[in-house]
C-alpha cells in the first residue's frame, strides 16, 4: 500500500504543472516531486523495508532501491539544468510545463520498472516509459525530432511486443499465472529448454531498445540526439538503467536453469561484443556530440552485458560499471547541454576552442572523458579490470583480444574528439553566447562523485552490489 | 467451429499481403478483431462474467471497433490511399506463402504437448506477416498495420500456449497498446502535416 501512496503522490506532483499558470510554480512542483523521491527512498531505508513485496507487483529489493537512488540523483540535476536550458531556448510557458510533466512522468514510469516484481508488469511499465519519452523527444518540435520520435515509438513498441512474446513463452512454466520473479524462479528449471531459450532471446531483443545495446540500440541514440540535453542525460542513464534492471532480473531468473543459462550467457557475450563493435565503429563516424555520447553508452552497456555473460566477479563489476556510468554519462550530457548554450550547435567539426571560452566546462568535459575511458582513478577502471581478469580466468582469450582491440578504437575516437573540442579552433563564424559557469560546476559534481567512488568505494555501495549479485 | 474461424483468420492474413488500399487493410483488421472474439469465446470452457467482459473489451470493442476507427480517421485526415504504386503484390504474396510454410515447419519442431499446434502456427504466421508488411512496404501507415497484425498475433499466441494472466495485468497491457496506437496515429498525422510525407524513405535525415 505504501508503494501505491508513493506512486500516487509522485503522479500528483508530476501532473500538477499542467494545472498551474507560471513557470515558477512548475519549478516548485518539480522540487516537491524530487523531495517525494528522496523521502520515499529515505523511508524505505530507514524503516528497513528492503525486500518487501507490495501488492504482488512491487518489491523493494536492493537492486530497485540502488537504482532509484541513482535516478533521483540524476533527476535533481536534470530538473535544475532543464530550467536553464528551456529559458535559453525561449520556449512558451505551455511547452515548459509540458516538458516538466513528461520528465516527471517518465521518472515515475522508470521507478515502477525498478520496483516491479512481476515480469509482465515490468513489460507494462517499460512500455509506459516509451510513451513518456516520446513526448520529451518531440519537445523541440523540429523535423528531425519528429523523425526520431516516430522511430522511437515504432521500434520500441515493436521490440516490446517481441519481448511480450518472450514473456508469454516464459509463462508456460508459471503455476496459476503467477508471473512474479520469485514464483517463476522456483519453477523455471522445469520449463521446456527450447521455449526458455527463445523467450530469453525475445526478451533481450525487446529490452535492448531501452538498455541501448545491440540490436535495437539505434532508437536510443536517435532519441538522445533529438531530446533536450538535460532530458538526454536522464534518458541515457535512468532509462538505460531501467533496461539494465529488466534484463538483470531475467538473467537472475535464468540462473537456476543450468544448460539454458549457459546458452543465455553465451548469447549475452555475443550481444555485448556486437554492441561494443557498433559503439566503436560509430564513435569514429559521428559528427554530433550528443550522438557521440550516446554511442559511448552503447559501448559501455556492451561491456556491462559482456560482464553479465562472463559471470562471477565480472557480474559484480558489471553492476558497478552501470552505477558509475550513470554519474559520468549524466555529467557529460549536462556539460554538452551547456556547450549548446554557448555555440548553439553540437557539431563536432564546427565547434572548438572550448578551453578558452568556458574553462570550467572544458575541464569538466575532458575529465569526464578520462573517467569514461577508464583512466585511474576512474571507477570504470576498476570495473573493467575486474571484467578482464575474469575473462582471463575463464580462458576466453578471443574475447579479451576482441575487447581490447575495440576499446583501442574507442579510446582514440573519444580522446581525439575531446581534444578537438578543447583546443581546436572554430571552423566558421559562431555567435557565442554568455557562459553560465555555475551550471558547469553543478554538472561536475556528478563527475566528482564518480571519481570519489573510484578512490574510496563506500561500504554501503559495496555491500549493496554484494546483495544484488548474491554474494552477501 | 474454431477451426473454421482459424482458417478464416489465415485467409485474412493472405489477403492483407496482397491488399492495395489502406481502407481494405483497416477493414481486414476489424474482421480479425471479430474473428479473435469468436475464437476466444469458443475456447471458453465455462461462463465467467469478468473474463467474458474482458474478452469483449479487448477483441470486440478494442480490436474490431476502436482501432479501425482510429485508423479510418487517420486515412481520412492524411488522405493516404494505396500501399505504393511500385510495390509488387506478387512478391508480397510469395513472401506470405513462404512465411506460412516457415510457420508450419517451426511449429512442427517447436510445439510441445502443452501447446495448441494450430494456434501456435497461425500466431507465428501472423507475426511473420506483420514483420513482412513492415519490411516490404514503404508507407508508414503500412508499418502501423504491420504492428497491429503483430499485436493480433501475440493475442493468438497467448491462446496457443493457454496462458491466463491476472486481469489487472491484462488490462494494463491492453491500455498500454491502446495508448501506443493513439500516439502512433497522432504522430503519423503530424508527419503528414510537418514533413508532408508518409513514406519511410523520407525518414532518413538523422544519420551519422
Amino acid at each position: 500500500m505504501e508503494m501505491i501512496i508513493f506512486i500516487l503522490v509522485s503522479l500528483i506532483f508530476a501532473i500538477a504543472p499542467l494545472l498551474v499558470k507560471s513557470e515558477r510554480a512548475t519549478r516548485i512542483l518539480a522540487g516537491c516531486f524530487f523531495l517525494t523521491q528522496v523521502v520515499g527512498i529515505a523511508l524505505i531505508i530507514a524503516l528497513k523495508h528492503t525486500d518487501v513485496v507490495m501488492l504482488s507487483i512491487f518489491r523493494t529489493d536492493t537492486l530497485a532501491v540502488l537504482f532509484h537512488i541513482l535516478m533521483t540523483a540524476v533527476l535533481g540535476f536534470a530538473l535544475i539544468h532543464s530550467s536553464s536550458y528551456l529559458k535559453a531556448e525561449g520556449v512558451t510557458t505551455r511547452s515548459y510545463k509540458a516538458y516538466y510533466t513528461l520528465l516527471m512522468l517518465l521518472a515515475v514510469a522508470i521507478t515502477c520498472v525498478y520496483y516491479s516484481d512481476n515480469v509482465a508488469m515490468t513489460w507494462v511499465f517499460l512500455e509506459l516509459t516509451t510513451i513518456c519519452s516520446a513526448g520529451i523527444i518531440y519537445h523541440r518540435e523540429f523535423k528531425l525530432s519528429l523523425e526520431a520520435t516516430w522511430k522511437y515509438i515504432f521500434v520500441c513498441s515493436t521490440g516490446i511486443a517481441m519481448a511480450y512474446l518472450g514473456i508469454l513463452l516464459l509463462s508456460t512454466v508459471a503455476e496459476h499465472g503467477a508471473l512474479d520473479y520469485t514464483a517463476l524462479k522456483a519453477v523455471i528449471a522445469n520449463g521446456n529448454p527450447l521455449y526458455l531459450k527463445v523467450a530469453f532471446l525475445l526478451m533481450i531483443v525487446g529490452y535492448s531498445c531501452k538498455m541501448e545495446i545491440f540490436p535495437l540500440y539505434t532508437v536510443g541514440v536517435d532519441a538522445n540526439y533529438a531530446a533536450p540535453a538535460p532530458a538526454s542525460a536522464f534518458i541515457s542513464t535512468a532509462l538505460v538503467n531501467a533496461g539494465f534492471v529488466s534484463i538483470y532480473r531475467i538473467y537472475d531468473l535464468y540462473a537456476v536453469t543450468g544448460e539454458v543459462f549457459e546458452w543465455a550467457r553465451h548469447t549475452l557475450i555475443l550481444i555485448g561484443i556486437l554492441s561494443l563493435a557498433v559503439g566503436a565503429m560509430f564513435l569514429r563516424r559521428t559528427n554530433n556530440y550528443k550522438r557521440f555520447l550516446s554511442y559511448s553508452t552503447v559501448e559501455n552497456m556492451g561491456i556491462v552485458i559482456i560482464g553479465m555473460g562472463i559471470g562471477g566477479v565480472a557480474l559484480w563489476a558489471a553492476v558497478l560499471h552501470v552505477v558509475c556510468h550513470t554519474f559520468v554519462k549524466s555529467s557529460m550530457f549536462f556539460q554538452v547541454g551547456i556547450m549548446r548554450h554557448i555555440y548553439d550547435s553540437y557539431s563536432i567539426n564546427r565547434i572548438g576552442n572550448y578551453m578558452s571560452i568556458n574553462r570550467v566546462g572544458a575541464i569538466g568535459f575532458i575529465l569526464g572523458t578520462l573517467v569514461l575511458l577508464a583512466f585511474p582513478p576512474s571507477p570504470l577502471f576498476l570495473s573493467e579490470v575486474m571484467i578482464f581478469s575474469e575473462i582471463i580466468s575463464v580462458g576466453s582469450w578471443w574475447l579479451l583480444v576482441a575487447m581490447l582491440l575495440l576499446m583501442c578504437v574507442v579510446i582514440y575516437s573519444i580522446w581525439s574528439r575531446t581534444l578537438r573540442l578543447g583546443y581546436h579552433s572554430n571552423q566558421d563564424e559562431l555567435h557565442l553566447s554568455e557562459v553560465n559557469r555555475r551550471l558547469s560546476y553543478s554538472a561536475a559534481v556528478l563527475l566528482v562523485v564518480a571519481i570519489a567512488i573510484g578512490i574510496w568505494m563506500p561500504a554501503p555501495l559495496r555491500s549493496a552490489i554484494d546483495v544484488i549479485v548474491n554474494i552477501g | 467451429m474454431i477451426l473454421s474461424l482459424i482458417i478464416l483468420y489465415v485467409l485474412t492474413l493472405i489477403y492483407l499481403a496482397i491488399a492495395d488500399r489502406f481502407r481494405n487493410h483497416t477493414t481486414i483488421l476489424a474482421l480479425q478483431g471479430l474473428l479473435l472474439f469468436g475464437i476466444a469465446i469458443a475456447r471458453l470452457h465455462e461462463f465467467h462474467p469478468v473474463e467474458m467482459s474482458f474478452i469483449i473489451a479487448e477483441t470486440l470493442i478494442f480490436k474490431a471497433i476502436v482501432i479501425p476507427a482510429i485508423l479510418m480517421r487517420v486515412i481520412r485526415l492524411t488522405k493516404i490511399n494505396r500501399i505504393h504504386s511500385s510495390s509488387s503484390q506478387f512478391g508480397a504474396l510469395v513472401m506470405s506463402i513462404v512465411a506460412l510454410v516457415a510457420s508450419c515447419t517451426i511449429t512442427y519442431y517447436m510445439a510441445d504437448q502443452r501447446t495448441d499446434m494450430i494456434f501456435f502456427g497461425v500466431a507465428l504466421y501472423a507475426l511473420l506477416s506483420g514483420l513482412i508488411l513492415i519490411v516490404m512496404r514503404k508507407r508508414i501507415f503500412a508499418h502501423l498495420i504491420g504492428f497491429l497484425v503483430i499485436e493480433n498475433g501475440v493475442f493468438l499466441f497467448s491462446m496457443a500456449i493457454g496462458v491466463e494472466l491476472p486481469m489487472l495485468i491484462n488490462l494494463a497491457i491492453m491500455l498500454d497498446i491502446l495508448i501506443s496506437i493513439l500516439i502512433l496515429g497522432m504522430f503519423l498525422r503530424r508527419m503528414d502535416d510537418d514533413i508532408h510525407t508518409d513514406e519511410t524513405d523520407a525518414l532518413t535525415s538523422i544519420k551519422d
